[in-house]
């Protein structure tokens, strides 16, 4: 009885100095939960703070305890900034998960000045150009990237095609075109009409005609989900979705479309670089389900691709600060420093997009390499082409 | 030629979901004067409680009537617990409590599921008609419909109904309607009542239309500001030629004038400036009622 006691004492004890040991660091994550774009933001979020959680408790990062807060910034940039300060300066977070690309563009000198690693849902391509870029990062391949990929796509097919660029009025939506229209320079393609197209589009009509009387065969959409889908259907109504293709980049795609626009989503085309939730045998894919089983998400959020891209984003930022406590402290510079050494045989490969993520001094785009996935009848959206990278995006778009 | 019709059609279409968006507004303001920022928040919970009874297999009329007579009571709980004890105060008071009620609710729908997600209804509503060059969908054919049966019935309600002269009486003067025994509050809460109830019938003809989304339903509640400011703050018939003519012109302009105009957006601009050149002729708009104060 009495060793029975002692032995008690000694593992409550030694638990007790290894919970003293173990030192905390928070990953913070601020997006829109509520408020516009929040569709997406709600599962980003989700997919960040999780992983986070899981990697703490699966004890991925040896020695250290990890403090995820995933807050509600409305898509708003002043509550951005605030969770930041937040985030940075009281909590003394070692890197930042962002999410909006007004916010990013508003936070990029912050960034700079506090030489804080950030790690963006936004793909916006002047988040890591200069100035002030070198310690912001995307995950995946920029809506440039994306969207230059998609001009390919068409090439490929018909050299001498109609494309009209459907965007959202705003640096979100307006990031790719200038780079859409150096591609297609180069492709022999050419851009005949580029229409900025929001939130409560109730009727297209007007655009459709248009794009139909100057014989547009394409259309490259780079929006939410939400003003696409009526395009689309507006499109099925006026007989077009046979004469032209709609294409679209990541946050154009995926379930929230085929929600939305139904029967009308067919045959749309989608350059992303995540796996999807129905490619049951990837190992990521098995990951998502599994950490999102564990913390009681929903089976749309699960299935949700903004789950996955939330997860990624997590997933990086746990193995920098993984790789630069490995090395000794874990500090701002320390974490920037592990994420440059994302390259050759140390790429990191959560599972969760094509390829993996590579990072160099240079290079802040993560996993490059995209696919194009296709709706079918049912729209569910499948692959139609093997995982590539966009080289042309590199010739219009050199590294700044 | 064909794309003019199609153009006007479209217009009508939009115009006539705009009036129905719009009656809320003008029921609220001519009854009591209040201008309701919270209108967008109503039409967002009526299109979300029918979705979420579709959602839980209830056939999607029954659904659509339950949610109707939802927000018609939601009006008057809502007038009876915030509106009624700001009878007497300052403008601006009302006005910022309808703005609070919009954080309010917002919050609220923030809470379900619904509104940090894009949902659809799960009702086949995809066909459309073609005829003379024009297409429409079902679901635009149904908010002309429901347009002309909401005019109609609030129509013969204000003009042959014993309410609705009461409400034409306190819209006029509410101490000359108070002495001849009308009750100001009864009215107050009526008029909430069926502008939630024509919000619950504009919420779901935009989530038949395009979708199911909180800034799509409660955005729409400020696009329509220039229809009822267009068309007379106080006319039923005024939402209507108001909304129609807003619809018409955005899509003329984005039919034939955003080719000129690089990014295009003519659509959103245009109707502003048909508002303006309109009020500068008739400052209380196409239909309002004039007022003239005597000192």
């Amino acid at each position: 009885m009495t060793n029975m006691k002692r032995t008690l004492a000694l593992l409550a004890l030694s638990t007790l100095s290894l919970a003293a040991a173990q030192k905390t660091v928070t990953v913070g994550w601020s997006g829109a939960i509520t408020g516009p774009t929040s569709d997406a933001g709600i599962n980003y979020g989700a997919g960040a703070e999780d992983y986070c959680k899981y990697a703490s408790a699966a004890g991925l990062v040896p020695g250290y305890k990890l403090n995820c807060i995933a807050r509600d910034d409305q898509y708003i940039n002043a509550n951005t900034q605030r969770n930041f300060e937040d985030y940075v300066g009281n909590m003394g977070a070692p890197l930042f998960l962002g999410y909006s690309t007004g916010a990013t563009l508003q936070l990029k000198p912050t960034i700079q000045e506090t030489k804080t690693p950030s790690i963006m849902g936004t793909f916006h391509i002047g988040n890591i150009d200069s100035p002030n870029g070198q310690y912001v990062f995307l995950p995946i391949s920029s809506y440039s990237e994306q969207v230059v990929s998609l001009l390919e796509y068409i090439a490929k097919k018909d050299r001498k095609a109609k494309i009209a660029l459907v965007v959202n009025p705003s640096p979100f939506g307006r990031a790719p075109v200038d780079d859409a229209r150096k591609a297609a320079a180069r492709l022999g393609l050419t851009i005949v009409d580029v229409q900025e197209v929001g939130a409560n589009n109730l009727d297209n009509t007007a655009l459709l005609k248009r794009f139909e009387a100057a014989g547009i065969q394409y259309v490259v959409n780079q929006n939410t989900a939400g003003p696409v889908a009526n395009i689309l259907k507006d499109a099925q109504r006026l007989n077009l979705l046979g004469k032209i293709q709609f294409m679209g980049a990541h946050y154009t795609g995926g379930e929230d479309l085929t929600r939305l626009a139904g029967s009308a989503a067919k045959d749309f085309i989608w350059a992303t670089s995540y796996y999807l939730s129905d490619e049951a045998t990837q190992p990521g894919m098995i990951l998502v389900k599994k950490i999102g089983a564990q913390f009681g998400r929903s089976a749309a959020t699960i299935q949700s691709v903004h789950y996955t891209s939330g997860m990624t984003a997590s997933a990086i930022a746990v193995e920098a600060i993984r790789r630069a406590a490995a090395k000794g402290a874990v500090t701002n510079l320390s974490v920037y420093d592990a994420l440059l050494t994302f390259n050759g045989s140390k790429a990191f490969d959560p599972g969760f997009t094509v390829s993996p993520v590579i990072f160099t001094k240079t290079d802040h785009v993560g996993a490059e390499g995209l696919r194009y996935l296709q709706a079918d009848a049912t729209g569910n959206f499948k692959a139609i082409s093997s995982p590539f990278k966009s080289n042309l995006f590199r010739l219009v778009h050199p590294p700044q | 030629m064909s794309l003019l019709f199609q153009l006007l059609a479209a217009g009508v279409v939009t115009g006539c979901i705009y009036a129905l968006a719009a009656l809320g507004f003008v029921l609220i303001y001519k009854s009591s004067r209040v201008i309701n920022f919270a209108h967008g928040q109503l039409i967002a919970v009526g299109a979300f409680i029918a979705l979420a009874l579709t959602q839980r297999g209830l056939n999607f009329w029954l659904s659509a009537l339950i949610a109707m007579t939802l927000t018609f009571f939601l009006g008057v709980v809502i007038e009876r617990f915030f509106l009624r004890r700001m009878v007497g105060q300052p403008i601006i008071s009302v006005i910022m409590v309808t703005i609070g009620l919009a954080s309010v609710l917002d919050g609220l729908m923030y809470l379900t599921p619904y509104a940090s997600s894009n949902n659809s209804y799960p009702v086949n509503f995809t066909g459309s008609i073609s005829f003379a060059g024009i297409s429409l969908s079902s679901a635009e054919l149904f908010a002309v419909a429901a347009t002309l049966i909401f005019l109609g019935g609030f129509t013969y309600f204000f003009n042959k109904s014993t309410m609705g002269v009461s409400m034409r009486a306190v819209s006029d003067d509410q101490m000359a309607a108070m002495s001849v025994g009308t009750s100001v509050q009864r009215v107050f809460a009526l008029a909430w009542a069926a502008a939630g109830l024509s919000a619950a019938a504009a919420g779901l003809i935009l989530g038949l239309k395009s979708g199911l989304s909180l800034a799509g339903l409660a955005g729409i509640g400020l696009k329509v500001f220039p229809v009822v400011i267009l068309g007379g703050l106080d006319s039923v018939l005024g939402a209507v030629v108001g909304g129609i003519i807003i619809g018409i012109v955005e899509n003329l302009a984005s039919g034939y004038l955003d080719t000129l105009v690089p990014g295009g957006g003519t659509g959103a601009v245009l109707p502003f400036a048909v508002l303006l050149v309109v009020l500068l002729v008739k400052p209380y708009g196409l239909f309002g009622t004039k007022e003239i104060e005597r000192v």
